[in-house]
């Protein structure tokens, strides 16, 4: 038997201060697992992009990440009306770990 | 004794296509064209008055702002999909929605999300709901239709008799045909039909002419004379001892197989009781199929039969004497926006 699925686990800090231990798996993004795991995610719009509900700051790991798209782009600042945005800032429907991915650690972030 | 000869024989000698055709041709094998098309009588829609219509072979939105602006919208909400046309309202500039009381103007643009923080940023860049882009000419609502949503690349014409002082009429008329607007505008150009279907002294002489959008066409010297724009508005003079008439028709296509033909009839202001007043008098009821003792008949009791069961040759057999018929046809494609596969067939 050879069932075993390349699986990355990912370190999260809650909003209230939690430490939480999330497996991820490759093709879907990091927002569905955040918001499985209970971990404060709403991930409303589904990665439309229309939402901004799944913020995350990244802490650590997680490179080589795609640079943000001119949708994450915008959503980004337009959250950022309301809540702080940093560099580390990504909307976590836009996050997917892969094999290259080690260490990655988030905070789940504030949303408006 | 004698036997049928065998197939190939016979397709050496005849076009079997020609022969076996009845059953694959259709009747109605056309896209939705492009242009500028009527909408409904500006008065016929009130500040505030939302409406469901079925034009373009779907179904639309109407409504009024209570500003006075009238839109055609797509009727389902982008948001969650409600019909905005059953309990959408008209709040102030905008369309509302029923479901969340999201807000949409004329051009398509989310004003309002009652409730959200954060609108999400694509309301800021474009239009969210399809809007087609509208305005009223000629006391007519119109709206330009592009199957891609580009945006109008022509503008409707000025039509003096409908615009300029000096002008009167308001004798209209509406009748629903069974067919594509491509076929309705066809008989345009079927100079010879004119005389066999409508019973006319003969085949009247006639000069066409196609260009960029516009088609003129001037029959019988100068006895009609006129021009259409795009696939949606034609604007014809008759003249006839000495008074004319206009009649401007604006058909729509209803769906790919119904067109709903909508005139208007207009003449100068001749002075009352003059002859030229009853000269245009008579043929603006000859036009409708009103007149009493006319040697043709009107369109309405002779068109319909042909259009109603006709079938659309793309490959027709014409002979000396037709009009320009092809080249109407070549005319009209540019206003298709199709796979070419299904153009083939146009």
């Amino acid at each position: 038997m050879q069932e075993i699925l390349w699986m990355a686990v990912v370190r999260v800090t809650t909003r209230e201060g939690a430490k939480l231990q999330i497996k991820a798996l490759p093709a879907v993004p990091l927002m569905e697992f955040l918001r499985d795991g209970s971990a404060g995610v709403e991930g409303i719009c589904g990665g439309e992009l229309s939402c901004g509900t799944c913020h995350v700051y990244i802490d650590s790991g997680g490179d080589p990440l795609p640079p943000r798209s001119e949708a994450e782009q915008a959503m980004l600042e337009a959250i950022a009306e309301f809540v702080e945005v940093r560099p580390s800032s990504r909307l976590s429907c836009q996050v997917f770990v892969g094999e290259s991915t080690t260490d990655l650690a988030v905070t789940v972030g504030p949303v408006a | 004794m004698t036997s049928n000869p065998p197939l190939k024989d016979l397709k050496a000698d005849i076009n079997l296509q020609q022969l076996l055709e009845a059953k694959s041709l259709e009747r109605c094998p056309f896209p939705i064209p492009s242009g500028w098309f009527f909408v409904d009588y500006s008065e016929n829609l009130k500040p505030g008055e939302v409406r469901n219509i079925t034009l373009f072979d779907q179904e639309w939105v109407l409504f009024r702002t209570e500003g006075g602006e009238a839109g055609v919208t797509d009727p389902y909400c982008p948001h969650l999909g409600a019909h905005m046309g059953h309990g959408g309202k008209v709040v102030g500039e905008n369309l509302r929605c029923p479901f969340h009381h999201w807000e949409y103007d004329t051009a398509g643009w989310c004003q309002n999300i009652p409730y959200g923080k954060v609108a999400p940023p694509i309301t800021k860049k474009q239009a969210v709901l399809r809007a087609l882009p509208t305005q009223e000419r000629y006391g007519l609502i119109w709206s330009w239709y592009h199957p891609a949503c580009e945006e109008p690349s022509w503008e409707l014409p000025a039509i003096p008799a409908m615009e300029d002082a000096g002008w009167g009429g308001d004798r209209r008329g509406s009748w629903t045909a069974n067919t594509a607007i491509q076929e309705i505008a066809e008989n345009g150009v079927d100079f010879a039909h004119l005389k066999f279907l409508h019973g006319a002294a003969g085949i009247p002489p006639a000069v066409v002419d196609f260009e960029a959008h516009v088609i003129s066409i001037d029959m019988a010297g100068g006895y009609i004379v006129g021009k259409g724009y795009g696939p949606g508005l034609n604007v014809f003079e008759f003249t006839q001892e000495g008074a004319s008439a206009t009649m401007i028709s604006y058909t729509q296509p209803i769906t790919g197989d119904k067109s709903q033909m909508n005139m208007s009839f207009r003449a100068r202001a001749y002075p009352e009781g003059s002859k030229q007043q009853h000269v245009a008098k008579k043929i603006i009821d000859h036009m409708i199929g009103a007149a009493e003792g006319e040697e043709s008949a009107g369109f309405e009791s002779v068109d319909f039969v042909v259009w109603n069961n006709k079938k659309y040759r793309p490959k027709p057999l014409l002979c000396d004497g037709d009009g320009p018929i092809l080249q109407f046809r070549k005319w009209f494609r540019q206003f298709y926006i199709a796979d070419p596969k299904l153009l083939e067939k146009v």
